[in-house]
């Protein structure tokens, strides 16, 4: 008969409990290993190459902080500059846009919802490169709206639409609509809206009931879109490469020139993507911390 | 009352003219993309009548051809490779006293809310820095990179909310642990790991700007060969091969809704 | 006879002592309850016994085999869950047949099985439905089927029918008897409900802060509760405060509080031998207490007390009148509300006499803390069961 003390019952718990330890460790260690190898020292190796001095193909490993001189003198001032105002524009629109439809759907019957939903979804599973492509075929001078607008004469030559800046932010609203709507249903869903209700049954009016209660309450979706929208819109490259011009070159193209282009600057490449990289997290930081004090506000 | 139900349908009204845009806006383009692939005209102008000789033309060239193949081998096994890791550190994360949990989750998120193009640069140069030379291998690995944050995501949410009842039921019933994962926890996790894996298939496939850094000359994909053709102006059959790459993903989204439907229905 | 043996059984989790120094046999089968509120310790108790738990100290025997370190795979017992805990990627066929499976039976004496085990929860003809698709009732007796198929030594079942509806409850209870009754092997059942307790189990142990407090025969924790939370706890009654005043031979006289510096004085018979002076509690149950307009004749080992009805609550089966003594309010159950045919109902404000019979009363050595309180006006029959049970 085993009649095991106190002491031997604890040793064993402790035991069991270190044994589920390293099998964590041995089941989460293929991806921690990859993540650091592929991830994080990378960026790194990033940081290494800004200080480097450029050649035509390849970096001279050569100390200079010309990279980063340059960007503080303001060289590089514009492609950042642009970067976050299609970034803002780009939020506050899919927000505008955003907000109407995913409430529409949170407040749609069960069934319908699921069918809007994947309504929502399908030109975002379709592929990014393609969507740029029809935009390009629609905006296009000899495109499908110059030869609708000619033939109903309400232009009498075919407008510039391709290649403005007007064309990014609409073909980025198009392509990030969809990483606003998402978030933003997924907490109007679970908005109760007998509170709505409640508040316009004590007299408010549907846009103080709206500004009141509604909108505090989605605010957690309104900053996961906006993370979701504004983050990757700073390093567009792709959708201004296919609808912009060359005259507006954003933060993203400069960095893929310099990267790709020969003579290549890998180091100012480098330098860029860290700075973007440092006010990526510097925006983080203030969301994250304009976040917490909500929840602390938060009374209820 | 009535100023109530009068209200909710001003309301209702705004917001289903506003849907209505919406839905015109997201679709419009890509509705034109698809007549226009059968459009028998050089340049996209005006309509010239029905024909299918782009599509044909689609089917003799070699190049994309290529590029397909390589899309589906590199969506393929970075698909598996990075469910397989998801799955299990998904396992390993399950366990809320592990000590290097918070710095885990950490590495995890982080990739999610950083440009795309960041993890692109950084990779270029990290393949740069050890002279391996880019190519198939190096955009595998970066999918696999940018694939493993979300299939660990996918699969623990649904862990998350796993009944752990279930095990000690099945302990109860005479289960030994291997038992108990080959019958009731993988069973159960199966939906969430299709769900995972799918996500990464459709990252995979639709990634332009990470393969851009880190493929190499005559490894192309679709996107990079359909970008390539694009900046060349040789667009005439991207209009049928992006007709036929909406259609794969109409079909995509049907089968994971059967697929969906399917697994939900026997839980 | 196998008979499961817990002895000396402690648990803690992180320092607080959710089980303390349990010791009970339980005879081969009986059906046995675990009664308490949440808290109490008693799931804890059942999960140590099917192995979930690793005890702190002591150990549990189950016929001659000590069982306190095996896992749960390799114990002669099963469990019901109070959620049922039935696969839900499995037919209802292939969640009764698991527990075969996984021993490796032969496909043929599975099936036989389990469609004998689907009979005896009338639950043929569902075998090919999934978990989803049954209702409460119908998942409850599919888990029943699920434990029984492994012909467990004991059968333990955690809150099994808190998850029903009344209705539904009823009618499972007396299936689980019939049951018990049909497989004939030890049930240990686990309750926040006296009611459910009291109607199936053979043995009752009522629990509280991770103690046994009282244990035997339903009729018997009900009549002679030993402590004041037992008399509290399973069905309800009336606490008096008392001083021993007289010692006689069959019975002692009592000076009962009641609350406003005046006493009353009533007689008692006792089960233990109280001394002059003491002070204790009398638990006197409401429904032994008869209640008149008129003054009752024959007082011969009979107590009396004059009150006023403050309030009176009619539950169909019985009325509930709340009679003030002083500052106490006496909660009395009366069937007629007429207790004389000539006689009108008895009304709010209205002077009445309560009488019970010296035998009535039971005596608990304790003293009753005031901030107990004698009676919530508020809590009444069911009510005042699901309040305490509420907390769960």
């Amino acid at each position: 008969m085993s009649r095991k003390t106190a002491l031997t019952r604890k040793s064993l718990e402790a035991q069991a409990l270190r044994k589920r330890n390293i099998s964590s460790y041995l089941l989460t260690l293929p991806a921690l290993l990859w993540l650091l190898v592929f991830f994080l020292i990378p960026y790194f190796i990033v940081l290494i190459y800004s200080f480097l001095t450029p050649g035509t193909y390849d970096v001279k490993f050569t100390f200079t902080l010309d990279a980063y001189r340059q960007i503080a003198n303001g060289s590089y001032l514009r492609p950042f500059f642009l970067a976050f105002r299609l970034a803002f524009f780009t939020t506050v629109i899919c927000l505008l846009l955003g907000f109407p439809v995913a409430y529409y759907i949170a407040r749609a019957k069960d069934k319908l919802r699921n069918t809007l939903l994947i309504l929502i979804i399908i030109p975002f599973w379709t592929n990014l490169i393609i969507r740029i492509f029809s935009w390009r075929i629609f905006l296009a001078s000899e495109g499908v709206l110059n030869s609708v607008l000619l033939k109903l004469h309400l232009a009498s030559q075919p407008l510039e639409l391709l290649r403005t800046d007007l064309a990014v932010i609409l073909v980025m609203v198009y392509v990030y609509l969809p990483y606003m709507i998402l978030p933003l249903y997924s907490v109007l869903e679970k908005l109760d809206f007998t509170l709505l209700h409640a508040a316009m049954d004590l007299g408010a009016n549907e846009a103080r009931a709206f500004f009141s209660i509604t909108l505090p309450l989605a605010v957690e979706g309104i900053f996961a879109g906006a993370l979701l929208v504004f983050i990757p819109a700073l390093g567009a490259y792709l959708i201004p490469q296919l609808v912009g011009n060359q005259q507006s070159l954003y933060v993203g193209q400069v960095i893929t020139y310099k990267i790709k282009n020969i003579p290549r600057n890998w180091p100012m490449a480098s330098a860029m993507s860290f700075t973007l990289l440092l006010l990526v997290a510097l925006l983080l930081l203030v969301m994250y911390y304009l976040y917490r004090r909500r929840l602390r506000s938060r009374t209820y | 009352m009535l100023r109530m139900s009068q209200l909710k349908r001003t309301y209702q009204g705004l917001n289903l003219t506003l849907f209505t845009l919406v839905m015109v806006f997201l679709y419009i383009p890509i509705v034109i993309l698809v007549i226009y692939s059968f459009n028998d005209a050089k340049i996209v102008t005006s309509w010239k009548g029905f024909t299918l000789n782009y599509y044909l033309r689609l089917w003799e060239n070699d190049a994309i051809k290529e590029a397909l193949r390589n899309t589906l081998l590199i969506a393929g096994l970075s698909t598996f490779i990075s469910t397989v890791f998801g799955v299990l550190a998904a396992l390993g994360l399950e366990n809320k006293r592990f000590s290097g949990r918070k710095g885990l989750l950490a590495l995890i998120y982080t990739p999610l809310v950083i440009p795309d193009i960041l993890m692109g640069v950084s990779l270029a140069l990290l393949f740069n820095f050890t002279r391996v030379n880019t190519g198939m291998l190096t955009v595998l690995i970066a999918h696999i990179t940018f694939c493993v944050s979300y299939t660990i995501i996918v699969v623990q949410s649904r862990l998350e909310g796993f009944d752990y009842s279930l095990v000690e039921a099945a302990m109860d019933l005479g289960a030994k642990p291997a038992a108990i994962f080959m019958k009731i926890k993988f069973p159960l996790m199966l939906p969430g790991i299709v769900a995972a894996a799918l996500l990464a298939f459709t990252l995979s496939i639709d990634d332009f700007i990470i393969t851009f850094f880190t493929s190499g000359r005559g490894f192309d994909t679709l996107p990079i060969y359909v970008e390539g053709t694009i900046r060349r102006g040789a667009i005439t059959t991207i209009n049928s091969l992006s007709t036929l790459m909406i259609a794969f993903t109409l079909f995509l989204v049907v089968v994971t809704k059967r697929v969906r439907k399917t697994l939900i229905s026997s839980l | 006879m196998t008979e499961i043996r817990i002895e000396n059984l402690s648990k803690d989790f992180d320092g607080f002592l959710a089980v303390d120094d349990v010791n009970i046999a339980i005879p081969f089968g009986e059906l046995y309850s675990f009664l308490g509120p949440s808290g109490c310790g008693k799931t804890t108790l059942l999960r140590m016994i099917a192995g979930f738990e690793i005890p702190r100290s002591g150990r549990i025997v189950l016929g001659e085999q000590d069982i306190t370190d095996l896992p749960p795979y390799k114990r002669p017992v099963n469990t019901i869950f109070q959620n049922y805990s039935l696969f839900p990627h499995m037919t209802v066929f292939d969640n009764v047949a698991f527990g075969l499976h996984i021993r490796k039976t032969p496909r043929e004496d599975i099936r036989a099985q389990v469609h004998k085990m689907l009979a005896l929860v009338k639950m043929e003809d569902q075998a090919s439905k999934y978990p989803a698709q049954l209702s409460g009732g119908q998942k409850q007796r599919i888990a029943i089927a699920r434990a029984l198929i492994n012909e467990p030594k004991v059968l333990l079942l955690d809150e099994p029918l808190a998850a029903l509806d009344l209705k539904l409850r009823q009618h499972m209870l007396i299936e689980l008897m019939n049951i018990h009754d049909a497989v004939g092997i030890t049930f240990i059942y686990v309750t926040h409900d006296q009611s459910e307790a009291m109607s199936i189990s053979d043995r009752v142990a009522v629990m509280e802060n991770g103690r046994i407090v009282q244990s035997g025969p339903p009729d018997d924790i009900y009549e002679r509760p030993a402590s004041i939370f037992s008399a509290y706890f399973i069905g309800e009654t009336n606490l008096f405060s008392a001083e021993v005043v007289g010692l006689e031979d069959e019975y002692v006289q009592l000076k009962c509080d009641s609350g406003d510096g005046q006493s009353f004085e009533i007689d008692s018979t006792f089960h233990f031998t109280p001394v002059l002076g003491q002070k204790l509690t009398v638990s006197l149950r409401p429904e032994k207490i008869a209640i008149t307009r008129g003054k009752p004749g024959n007082q011969d080992d009979f107590n009396v007390l004059r009150g006023t009805i403050e309030d009176i609550l009619y539950l169909g089966t019985h009325t509930q009148y709340i009679v003030k003594v002083g500052k106490l309010r006496v909660r009395v159950f009366s069937q007629h509300k007429r207790v004389y045919f000539d006689e009108k109902a008895l009304d709010w404000e209205e002077p009445v006499w309560l009488f019970w019979h010296d035998t009535d009363t039971w005596l608990i050595n304790e003293i009753h803390e005031p901030d107990q309180g004698n009676i919530n006006p508020e809590s009444v029959g069911s009510i005042q069961r699901g309040k305490r049970a509420g907390a769960n």
